[in-house]
This record gives C-alpha cells, sequence and structure tokens, in this order.
C-alpha cells in the first residue's frame, strides 16, 4: 500500500510471473520500480496499462469467478472500515461508552444491593432479630449469616475474622436468648443463597468500581486529577459522550446535575443554583459553605479546559491536569485565609475572633412522659408557669435572694447533671420525700424545657460557679 | 389545515415535502436516526409509517443544485458513486438515501478530524464506504474502490479540476457522469467568478470530460457553480445521444 512489497505479492510474483517471462503491467509506477529492484522483474507502465487496469475493473465481477458481488461488496466495506480505523490511529481504550456504561451500571447495582440487603435483614429478623441490632455493617452481617445460618449453631461457630471479641460475644449471647421464630433448613437455605448472592453482588461492585477508576485514568486523565473519577465519569454519563462534555461552556459545566433547579429559577427570576454533579468533587467539598460557590465556579472553568484537552488532545499525559489542581489549590487556600482578615476596612487588620467560651449543652430525658399518674394538679402547673417566668426574667437581673436560691439550686443540679447523668437525677427524684423537695423536683422538671435558655447565655455559669462549690458541700451532707 | 404530503421529485430517489413549509427530503435508510441534526418527517403511506430526512440547500450543494433546477443528477436507486470531498458526511448521508441499500458510495475524504464522523454514519449505514485518503492519489485507494458510475466532486482545492480527471480515469466507467462543485474563490479570488467557471470548464474539456450544464447555486452560495457532464461518452447508432 505505501509503495512497498507485501510478502505475500512476493511469493505471488516469484511463483507466477519469474515462470511466465513476461513483463508485468503495473498501475503504480512507483510499486514497479521497487518490483524491479527487488525482484528484477521487467514492469511496463503506461496509458496503456491504465486502460488495461479500467477494463479489468469494470469486469472484475466477471472475471474473479465464485465471488458473489455482494461478498465482494462486503469484503470492500470490512477492508475500508479497518483501513480508516487504521488511519484514524482509532485505539478500543480510548471509547468513553464503556464509562458511560460502567457508571449506570454501578448506581444500578447500589439500587439492587440496597433492595436485597433490607430484604435480606427483614427475612432474617424473623429467625434472629437482635443481630440486625448489633452488627450494623451490611456485608459483616451476610458474612456473618452465611458462615452461621441457623440460630443453634452461633455457640459453636468462629466469628473471630469478621467481628471483634465483644461484639462476637453479644452475638452469642444474644442468640441464645433471641425471641425469635424457628426456622426450618429449606427457610435457611432460601435465605443463605440470598445472602451468598449480596456477598457476591458486593464483590462485583468493588470490582466494577476499581475497573471504573481505570478506565477514567485512561481516556481522561487530566479530568480524572482535577475532580476525580466518579464526579468525572458522571459528568461524562450525563453529557453523553466525552466529546459532546467538550462542547458544553465553564458555567454549564459547573451546574450540570441540577438542570431542575436551574429553569425553576430561571422561570420564577430567583437566584440559580451555584453547582450542580461538580459539588461532589473534593475540591468543593473541603471548603467551608461561603466559598462552595467561588470554588465550584473556578473549578469548573478548568475542569473545563482538562475535558478539552482529554477530548481533543493527541498525548494523554495528566501533567496539564495536575499542574492546573495545583493552582486551584493554592487559590483556595488564599481564599480561607482572607476570610480571616477583615475585608472592610484598610484590610490589614485581623479580624477579631471571639474568645472560647465552652457551651455546655446537655439534653436530659424529659421523664414527664412516662408515668400516667398526673404529676401535679393545673394550680400547680400554673404555679410552675410563673416559677418558670420569674426564673427567666429574674436570672438576668439577678437580683433577689429566692430566686438566688432557686437558681443556685438549678445550678447544682445542673452540674450534678452533667456529672451524674439522667439516671442519678432520676434517683434523685425518687428517693426525695419531703415537700419542699417536691419543689425542687418540679424545678428539675422545668429545666429541661428553659435549660436551653441558661446553656445558652454565657454570662450565666462562671459568676455562679463559686457559689456552686458552696451550696454542693452543704447538699451533700 | 393543510394535508401533509410527500411526491416524489422529477429526480428518483428525491422527495417533496408539502406541509406547512415545502422541503427537499430523502427517504431515511435508518428511520429514528438524525445524522446532522436534521428535522425528520414521518408519513402515512398506504398504512405504513415511512419516515424522510429534510435535506438543507445551505449545508449541501447537492441540494442546492436540485432546488436551482439542475437537469440530471444522475445519482438514481441502485447506483454506484464516488463521492470526493465527503467531510462530515451530511450530503453523503442523502446521497445513500438516494441510492438505496443496493447502491454504493465510495466517501472519500482527508481529514480525520471529519472522517472520525464520516465513519460514524458509515457504521450506520451499509452502503457508504468510509476512505480516508488524499483524492489527490487514487492510486493509494484503488483497491477499495470497483468502477462508479457518478463522480461527485465537492473538494473545494485550486486543482480540482486535476483530481476529478485523475479519479475518472481510474474509476468511471466509460459513459458516466460527473457533477463538480466549483467556488471561485477557491480557485482564483482576484478573477471574476464567470472567469473562473470558464478555466475550469476548458480544462475538464481537455481531459475528456464533456461538460453538458453549467448552474450557479444563488441564492444558497456566492460564486458557485455547478458543472455536470459526461466522460467518454458512448456513441449510440441513433442520432440523439440520451443522457443517462
Amino acid at each position: 500500500m505505501e509503495g512497498k512489497i507485501n510478502k505475500q505479492l512476493k511469493k505471488v510474483l516469484k511463483k507466477i510471473v519469474k515462470e511466465a517471462h513476461e513483463p508485468l503491467a503495473v498501475a503504480d509506477a512507483k510499486l514497479g520500480g521497487v518490483i524491479k529492484e527487488k525482484l528484477n522483474l521487467s514492469c511496463i507502465h503506461s496509458p496503456v496499462v491504465n486502460e488495461l487496469m479500467r477494463g479489468i475493473r469494470s469486469q472484475m465481477d466477471g472475471l474473479i469467478p465464485g465471488v458473489e458481488p455482494r461478498e465482494m461488496a462486503a469484503m470492500c466495506l470490512g477492508l475500508a472500515h479497518s483501513l480508516s480505523r487504521y488511519r484514524l490511529k482509532f485505539s478500543a481504550d480510548k471509547v468513553d461508552t464503556m464509562i458511560v456504561q460502567a457508571i449506570s451500571l454501578l448506581d444500578d447495582l447500589d439500587k439492587e444491593l440496597n433492595n436485597y440487603i433490607m430484604r435480606c435483614r427483614e427475612w432474617y429478623g424473623w429467625h434472629f432479630p437482635e443481630l440486625g441490632k448489633i452488627i450494623s455493617d451490611n456485608l459483616t452481617y451476610c458474612k456473618c449469616l452465611q458462615k452461621v445460618g441457623d440460630r443453634k449453631n452461633y455457640a459453636s461457630a468462629q466469628l473471630s475474622e469478621l467481628l471483634p471479641e465483644e461484639v462476637e460475644a453479644e452475638v452469642k449471647a444474644a442468640a441464645e436468648i433471641s425471641m425469635g421464630t424457628e426456622v426450618s433448613e429449606e427457610d435457611i437455605c432460601n435465605i443463605l443463597h440470598l445472602c451468598t448472592q449480596v456477598i457476591e453482588i458486593s464483590e462485583y461492585r468493588t470490582q466494577l468500581y476499581e475497573y471504573l477508576q481505570n478506565r477514567m485514568m485512561a481516556i481522561a486523565p487530566n479530568v480524572t486529577v482535577m475532580v476525580g473519577e466518579l464526579v468525572g465519569a458522571r459528568l461524562i454519563a450525563h453529557a453523553g459522550s466525552l466529546l459532546n462534555l467538550a462542547k458544553h461552556a465553564a458555567s454549564t459545566v459547573q451546574i450540570l446535575g441540577a438542570e431542575k433547579a436551574l429553569f425553576r429559577a430561571l422561570k420564577s427570576r430567583r437566584d440559580t443554583p451555584k453547582y450542580g454533579l461538580i459539588y461532589h468533587a473534593s475540591l468543593v467539598g473541603q471548603t467551608s459553605p461561603k466559598h462552595k460557590g467561588k470554588i465550584s465556579r473556578m473549578l469548573a472553568a478548568k475542569t473545563v479546559l482538562a475535558i478539552r484537552y482529554d477530548a481533543f488532545g493527541e498525548d494523554s499525559s495528566s501533567a496539564m491536569g495536575v499542574e492546573n489542581r495545583a493552582k486551584l489549590e493554592a487559590r483556595l487556600r488564599a481564599i480561607e485565609d482572607r476570610g480571616i482578615r477583615k475585608i472592610s476596612g484598610t484590610g490589614k487588620a485581623l479580624a477579631k475572633a471571639e474568645k472560647y467560651e465552652h457551651k455546655s449543652e446537655v439534653k436530659t430525658y424529659d421523664p414527664s412522659g412516662d408515668s400516667t399518674l398526673p404529676t401535679c394538679s393545673k394550680k400547680r402547673k400554673i404555679e410552675q408557669v410563673d416559677q418558670e417566668d420569674e426564673i427567666i426574667e429574674k436570672k438576668a437581673k439577678k437580683a433577689k435572694v429566692k430566686i438566688k436560691v432557686e437558681v443556685e439550686e438549678k445550678e447544682e443540679q445542673e452540674e450534678e447533671e452533667e456529672e451524674e447523668g439522667v439516671l442519678v437525677v432520676e434517683e434523685q427524684e425518687t428517693s426525695v420525700k419531703k415537700k419542699k423537695k417536691k419543689d425542687k423536683k418540679k424545678h428539675i422538671k422545668e429545666e429541661p424545657l428553659s435549660e436551653e435558655e441558661p446553656c445558652t447565655s454565657t454570662a450565666v455559669p462562671s459568676p455562679e460557679k463559686k457559689k456552686k462549690k458552696k451550696k454542693k458541700k452543704g447538699n451533700e451532707d | 389545515m393543510r394535508v401533509v404530503t410527500v411526491e416524489p421529485h422529477r429526480h428518483e430517489g428525491v422527495f417533496i415535502y408539502r406541509g406547512m413549509e415545502d422541503a427537499l427530503v430523502t427517504l431515511n435508510m435508518v428511520p429514528g436516526q438524525s445524522v446532522y441534526g436534521e428535522r425528520r418527517v414521518t408519513v402515512n403511506e398506504g398504512g405504513a409509517k415511512v419516515e424522510y430526512r429534510t435535506w438543507n440547500p445551505f449545508r449541501s450543494k447537492l441540494a442546492a443544485a436540485i432546488l436551482g433546477g439542475v437537469d440530471q443528477i444522475h445519482i438514481k436507486p441502485k447506483c454506484k458513486v464516488l463521492y470526493l470531498g465527503a467531510a462530515s458526511g451530511t450530503t453523503v448521508s442523502h446521497v445513500s438515501d438516494i441510492i438505496g441499500p443496493d447502491g454504493l458510495v465510495y466517501a472519500v475524504e482527508f481529514s480525520h478530524r471529519a472522517g472520525r464522523d464520516l465513519v460514524n454514519v458509515a457504521k450506520s449505514r451499509t452502503n457508504i464506504i468510509p476512505v480516508l485518503e488524499d483524492a489527490r492519489h487514487p492510486l493509494k485507494y484503488r483497491m477499495l474502490v470497483g468502477m462508479v458510475d457518478v463522480i461527485f466532486a465537492d473538494v473545494a482545492q485550486p486543482d480540482q479540476s486535476r483530481i476529478l480527471a485523475l479519479n475518472a480515469h481510474t474509476f468511471l466507467r466509460n459513459g458516466g457522469h460527473f457533477l463538480i462543485s466549483i467556488k471561485a474563490n477557491c480557485i482564483d479570488s482576484t478573477a471574476s467568478a464567470e472567469a473562473v467557471f470558464a478555466s475550469e470548464v476548458r480544462k475538464l474539456q481537455q481531459e475528456n470530460l464533456k461538460p453538458q450544464e453549467q448552474l450557479t447555486l444563488e441564492p444558497y452560495e456566492r460564486d458557485h457553480a455547478v458543472v455536470v457532464g459526461v466522460y467518454r461518452p458512448i456513441r449510440s447508432s441513433s442520432k440523439s445521444r440520451s443522457s443517462k
């Protein structure tokens, strides 16, 4: 084809033509020259030859017996396609349909896996419900199930590779006193089948993810470096192909995936979304929420460059992606730092950060919902409400002694609650008999309601801590 | 409401769509697929749904020539066509529609970027044979192409007459026809369009390519002309020379 002699051609020429001792008519003059050099055959190239060629070409179907025109056409077509591919340097590695298919399959697998696992848990939960609560990881659950099967076998089973020791002990203990029903061999068999399926699908999913990573690195290395494999694959799948994705503008790539929000906002003339699929890129994930929009825009701008480089560029190195990513990371750091500096004013003054105060948030169990007996009559309730109001108002002022006492009591109990926990408070409640201390009880009940307020005001705990210590001593007596 | 119809054009294989607007259409060989985003129309014909693709004369010189009123395009069903300058395959797909599954169109295109699109088009249409070679050297693809009935040349090169002649000598049968689209700016941007067309025609005549008609592609293109002719006409015994 390129003016050189093929081995087969050489063979044919040697065999047939040398014996015939006649000059060879050649259509391509260059080829004729080469043949003459190598095989020492005399070649003719003239207009006469061309005419001959035309004649042969016209009568090709008739001259070669046994070959139907359809076959000839098919042969030509196949040959033409292979030659074109050779010309285009078509490499099967760079087909991006694989990526699109792989990522769709990954999503499908996840959905199916979730369904199967839920079903498995529910089904086996009839037999051994406690296992579901003890083991939260799905894969471990299935492996455990697969190993043991029926509840009776738990005592003798070796689960040390799957579970840490305490959990294993818990499981074995729960197996003894489980309240699930008995199930027959067949049922266990079926559950085990489902289990094996789940495990297989899980393993395949990890395999598929690795495959996807490899393909992404091979097809679009720069994009992989910039946004990661999953996000890159999703972008390509969303656009349809790498070439299609390359045709989009940077602003489009930024909000690819948020079309519903975009058009809704455009129709109602509100703010459009700031990020789409790009939100899940690691660079956007690691910034504070204030700067996510900015980073998403900058990342989209650099990513389209990477996309276009991968789609149309000749070499497949990721140097450009790495460079751009480094630039982006530097800019990200600059933005985060700048946030600490004051934006208004000279810009040289650092913004004042507030002093760190430990704000303890204690959420206690509200026991008022426990007992069905009425905890207090309506009269009392009104009193309570009044007291609550008083406490809230006057605590801020810190004026009267009576309230101070109440407040102090409250603080003590707060402290005690913090230290000892809810159960202890309840014990305190039950142990208290005097009416006076019943008031205290009510205070305790009120506290969960109004505790949010004392907790949030930062000034309150500090001055009363001193009084707490004194009163605590008194209480313990 | 106007009834939407598709009626055959004078040229075999080409149709006219009469609906809200009139359009030139060809029968889609691969129903459901659009090659370059063109509009497709589906019409009920005797119970079955038939799909046609609209042919844009602003993008295709052949469509512009047909709408300009060329006498004969010579591209018919079951024809073998050699198309030089196939680009991304937009007009080639329409030629493929016209010639049908029994015909063959050899699409020659040198650019790799356009060639990629061409190969994609050829994947779904088996009567297109993609050839990614330089049309200046027909010997380079002599093993792929048989003898053809029509050559359509839209290469936009200064030596396009020579290219056409070389290909005709190698591949065009006796009595075969050719269509060449001449862009005056491409050949010689200083001379006037008519002068350029005349000189091109003379060059063709020297190579045994006898021109039969010439028409300009106004209003679709500026300073473009299409020349239709015959190669090595077969002298028939009867006086009237029928152009096939």
